[in-house]
């Protein structure tokens, strides 16, 4: 999944938010990258339609058949990642608290969830909620998912927090804030500028990883692709259609979250 | 002087840093008016005294009492001390994310309380005070080193504190900005501001302390008039620490 380079325990508090999973974001400076961005988004758009044009059958028909598959990834996807964020927020707070009962909570959630397989939690999640509450099966897909990322977005979170300088929290409680007023108005909105493009990657991590809930009977991009192809029989050339699907879909969204964090950078 | 005209009362205060004594056994008044002075060398312990003070750094041993509340007992509200007791840093500490009204406003409104006409009234009053009437709406990564420091002195000002506390308050500037910021500070004082200084400016020293103090490994070494540390300081470490800095 996520997170090579954001390291637990000792970090010195300089942590560089560097999260090495999903396409590397194409930047400028980074030449090579930049090409192969552009012949993997464009090449990937191209085949579709040339397989679209002159083999319509079945690719075509692919196409027309799996586009409620898409809007399920992307709803379950935004859901998750939003959800993943409040989590987040509580645990990245819990992991610089003072408090160890605090502090301690957040941290062995964070170790937990590291330390077990994505699909395995999935399974786990699901179920359990299912064995307790009724509700629906995208919600608990939704949870399941949130519950994960949520681990890895309280490190991104408290990675951010901890970018910002000692004095900025010191002059702020100097001036009578309270640690919460402090973290809400001085500490936060400056740590979003840090946290925003890894949460984009976080994002495109998390679009990919939701194709695994096409196991738990949420109809997304990967289970409309199932559903086609165990009816035709045409595994290959749909499994072909959705690949390059969630290419195109993923590159375009890695290409957005660069743009955007070379206008933070821009931004001073 | 009267007991109840001390605004800060240090009591056999110590602190360590594991085996690093930053704080030995250090005890000292600071009256209701008074324009203290801290010089030494670094890590003489100067900066964590006036740390201390509002309670940025925990002491080990001993008691601080502000303004009558001892801060480090449990039930004082370390928050409401700390709305009188105003702080400027060496390193600006401005918000980067808000316009210079804004960094003004802010603690006001939340701490304070205040209506934002009434905030915004005070934040202006204090930027024509220090000169930066002009830059209002600008966002501090537009203004120099010496603006920056002015903006955080207004900023803690507007608190309307009893005691302000500078730490090392010019010594990140350009020399050519020195100035501008010793001059908000003498006219601080001479309006009758409470202050603790910690500098190497002896200029400024000479010119508002109403007493100096030499601290070295921790320690209060010698305390005294201005005139006294340039006329004859008695130890000779002071002697030698004032031949650098002069």
């Amino acid at each position: 999944m996520a997170l090579k380079s954001i390291k637990t325990g000792d970090d010195s508090g300089h942590s560089v938010i560097d999260i090495g999973d999903g396409p590397a974001i194409p930047v400028k400076s980074d030449r090579g990258l930049f090409t192969a961005w552009r012949i993997a988004f464009f090449g990937a758009i191209t085949c579709l339609i040339y397989l679209a044009v002159f083999k319509p059958y079945p690719y075509l028909d692919i196409l027309k058949f799996i586009p409620d598959g898409i809007l399920i990834t992307f709803e379950v996807t935004v859901q998750s990642i939003l959800l993943s964020l409040v989590i987040g927020l509580i645990v990245g707070l819990g992991r610089i608290s003072g408090n160890r009962f605090i502090n301690g909570a957040a941290s062995l959630y964070v170790e937990i969830i590291r330390g077990i397989p994505l699909l395995v939690q999935l399974f786990y999640i699901y179920y359990a909620l299912a064995n307790f509450v009724n509700i629906p099966d995208m919600l608990s897909a939704v949870i399941a998912m949130s519950v994960c990322y949520g681990a890895y977005m309280g490190e991104v979170i408290r990675a951010g927090i901890q970018a910002i300088p000692k004095g900025q929290m010191e002059a702020a409680r100097s001036l009578g804030m309270s640690y919460s007023q402090a973290m809400i108005h001085v500490i936060l909105p400056q740590a979003v500028k840090t946290i925003l493009p890894p949460v984009g990657n976080e994002f495109v991590a998390l679009l990919k990883d939701s194709s695994l809930v096409s196991i738990l009977a949420v109809s997304d991009l990967l289970r409309r692709g199932r559903e086609y192809s165990s009816e035709t029989f045409m595994y290959f050339e749909t499994y072909t259609v959705v690949a390059l699907v969630y290419l195109v879909i993923t590159l375009f969204f890695s290409k957005l979250i660069g743009l955007m964090e070379e206008r933070v950078n821009t931004d001073g | 002087m009267a007991e109840d005209s001390i605004m800060v009362r240090i009591k056999n205060v110590s602190k360590y840093y594991g085996n690093l004594k930053a704080l030995d056994n250090v005890s000292l008044d600071v009256h209701e008016g008074e324009k203290l002075v801290i010089i030494g060398p670094s890590g003489s312990g100067k900066s964590t005294l006036l740390r201390s003070v509002n309670k940025l750094e925990q002491i080990d041993a001993g008691s601080i009492i502000v303004d009558g509340y001892d801060i480090n007992d449990k039930s004082t509200n370390i928050n409401k001390v700390r709305e009188e007791v105003g702080m400027v840093f060496q390193s600006f500490n401005v918000f980067p994310h808000r316009t210079v009204l804004d960094n003004l406003i802010l603690a006001q409104r939340v701490v304070r309380k205040r209506k934002k006409e009434e905030a915004e009234k005070v934040a202006m009053e204090l930027l024509k005070k220090v000169g930066i009437l002009e830059k209002t709406d600008v966002y501090p990564s537009k203004l120099s080193g010496g603006q920056q420091q002015r903006v955080a002195i207004a900023r803690s000002l507007a608190m309307q504190p009893k005691l302000m506390l500078f730490d090392e308050p010019t010594s990140a500037l350009d020399p050519e900005m020195i100035g501008e910021v010793l001059d908000v500070m003498v006219r601080l004082a001479k309006e009758g501001m409470t202050m603790i200084v910690v500098t190497h400016e002896m200029g400024f020293a000479r010119e508002v302390a109403d007493r100096v103090i030499f601290m070295d490994e921790g320690k209060i070494l010698e305390q005294g008039s201005p005139e006294h540390f340039f006329i004859n300081p008695e130890h000779e470490r002071t002697k030698q620490f004032l031949k650098q800095i002069l």
